[in-house]
């Protein structure tokens, strides 16, 4: 049985739902690259750093969080005609849930005040929670491909791991409970979350949107139906050698994983280079950065370099630089969408609605990208040039900076378009 | 494989994303020469497939489906937005105005993207459907154009 129900209009958000988590995020990578501005050359020795944890869940929950909640909350309508039930209500929600579990969180890890920790973990767990069990309901009446569909409901899964290994330890850092390894599980909250929901979403995503943006080739049916269950497997197998201890099992199933994750990097640059368009533009530069960063933090994996470098490479590279170069597309869309809709709604059609190069220049995104860069290989010689923290944080907060000028830019630019429409002729 | 609606629209989908492809790059080299032929070539192909849908497919799946009522006026409101983009587009390349063009097929590209995913997730499965007993007749229709 087709369901048509996803065609209606009336269930895209209003534009100010996701721009509200569009708006937000960069400044939780601000606030990333200033503890690195001010911790200096000792803060990336060691990922159990305090500060090295704050970051870290200033970037996943705040940064990633944000971004991924808000685009998935637009995109499931439209990319597979599934509308999230209350989608108001999620939204007003989970945005400032998460927000200020972030901040909490961050602050909790990274200066030891057990209240914060709690609070934080408390907040963050229901933002998340509000979101997944209508995003779950969604996914379950989700048409169209049926990769994206099978990849985005392992990444909410993958989700709901994490988050539930993460209240686990919460608890042991307040002391309420005991565990025998407390890095096994910390492990295993990291597997769920950098592979599981970070790395699904992306395939996920990717599998959708490289053809469409760029006029490449289709993924292989075969990896379109099977990476994502065979990745979200895997990480279950990983995890769980991980706590029991079982060390060979655990190596095999992260080797396999990792694995996974270059073969699918090396296939979307293959993918690329046949693509139609030629067009360099920021989105894609960031899609070569966050591509070549997964095969790096994999090569990095396989030498057993130091931890903190593949976190880096994942965190900074993939997570900190992909959503910001789709948001280079996804808010210009929307805000002409939306102006569209209004023109019709009005009948002012001898305004001229604004189109995406206007509403985004596309010489401050590649600006973006080129300070986003210059972060990235910073922070990661820093690893082996501790002293180059400092010029590292300073980059991460000049692009998260530009980034929040950019979506401010084209926010403006809608109510202007906006107002101008509504006013009588 | 059979040829249905579903294939034979979304071969029709993307042999259009291939000539935006193409006048796209001839507008970032600068080469207006190229870019006024293979704009037209672009604009004749999509107005082409708009009228395959409107005056072809979706009366024939209306009459045979009520359920498509609200999607089908969806698409149709999507095509008048890409018939005035492809307007302006063609001004822009009379204007020699690489910035406005450039600005212009990204948002037609994106607009046709989400549109040809929802055509081809729902609109042409129900069609493939509904319209099974008559799809020699229409395919037949639909290559006439
Ligand atoms: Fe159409
Ligand atoms: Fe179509």
């Amino acid at each position: 049985m087709i369901d048509t129900r996803g065609l209606s209009l009336a269930q895209a958000p209003p534009f100010h739902v996701p721009a509200r988590f569009f708006l937000t995020a960069p400044f939780f990578a601000l606030l990333a690259g200033i503890l690195l501005l001010w911790e200096g050359p000792a803060s990336l020795a060691s990922r159990w750093l305090p500060l090295a944890l704050a970051a870290t869940h200033l970037i996943t929950i705040g940064y990633l969080g944000l971004l991924m909640c808000g685009a998935l909350l637009q995109l499931l309508p439209v990319v597979l005609g599934a509308p999230v039930p209350a989608v108001r209500w999620v939204g007003n929600l989970t945005h400032p849930l998460l927000g200020l579990g972030a901040l909490l969180l961050a602050g909790g890890l990274g200066f030891g005040l057990p209240w914060s920790l709690a609070s934080g973990a408390m907040a963050s767990a229901m933002g998340f929670l509000v979101f997944l069990f209508p995003v779950a309901l969604a996914l379950w009446r989700a048409q169209g491909e049926p990769g994206t569909r099978r990849a985005l409901r392992a990444a909410v899964l993958a989700l709901l791991a994490t988050l539930l290994l993460g209240l686990l330890l919460s608890a042991f850092l307040l002391g309420l409970i005991p565990l025998d390894d407390f890095t096994h599980w910390a492990n295993a909250h990291l597997l769920w979350g950098l592979l599981g929901w970070v790395g699904l979403l992306v395939i996920g995503v990717a599998i959708q949107v490289i053809p469409l943006f760029y006029v490449t080739p289709p993924y292989p049916a075969r990896v379109r139906a099977w990476l994502g269950p065979t990745l979200l497997v895997l990480i279950l197998l990983a995890s769980l050698a991980e706590v029991r201890g079982w060390g060979l099992t655990a190596t095999l199933a992260q080797g396999l994983a990792t694995g996974a994750f270059v073969f699918f990097a090396l296939l979307s640059l293959r993918l690329l280079a046949q693509r139609g368009r030629r067009r360099l533009d920021p989105t894609l530069l960031h899609w070569l950065v966050a591509l070549l960063a997964v095969i790096a933090a994999a090569l990095a994996w396989a030498l057993q370099a130091p931890s903190a470098l593949i976190g880096i490479l994942l965190l900074v590279g993939l997570g900190v630089g992909l959503p910001a170069g789709m948001l280079f597309k996804i808010l210009p869309f929307l805000a002409w969408f939306h102006l569209q809709h209004r023109q019709i709604a009005t009948g002012r059609f001898d305004l001229r609605i604004p189109h995406m190069g206007s509403l985004l220049p596309l010489g401050w995104a590649r600006l973006q990208f080129g300070l986003h860069l210059l972060a990235l290989l910073l922070a990661v010689a820093t690893i082996f040039l501790p002293v180059l923290a400092r010029p590292a944080g300073l980059a991460l907060v000049l692009a998260a900076l530009v980034l929040e000028g950019l979506l401010v830019r084209v926010v403006l630019a809608y109510w202007r378009a906006s107002r101008a429409l509504t006013l009588p002729l | 494989m059979n040829e249905t609606i579903s294939t034979f629209m979304t071969e029709d989908h993307r042999h259009c994303d291939r000539l935006l492809a193409v006048f796209e790059h001839a507008v970032e080299r600068g080469d207006w020469e190229q870019a006024g032929g293979s704009g037209q070539e672009l604009k004749t192909a999509l107005l082409n497939h708009f009228a395959r849908e409107e005056d072809r497919l979706f009366p024939q799946l209306l009459a045979v489906e009520a359920r498509a009522g609200g999607p089908v006026n969806v698409m149709t409101m999507e095509h008048r937005q890409m018939r005035v983009l492809l307007n302006d587009l063609e001004q822009a390349i009379g204007a020699r105005d690489r910035d406005a063009c450039l600005g212009l097929v990204e948002t037609l590209h994106f607009l046709n993207q989400q549109h040809n995913a929802k055509e081809e997730g729902i609109l042409y499965p129900l069609a493939d459907q509904g319209l099974a007993a008559q799809m020699g007749g229409i395919l037949q229709q639909l290559r006439a154009g």
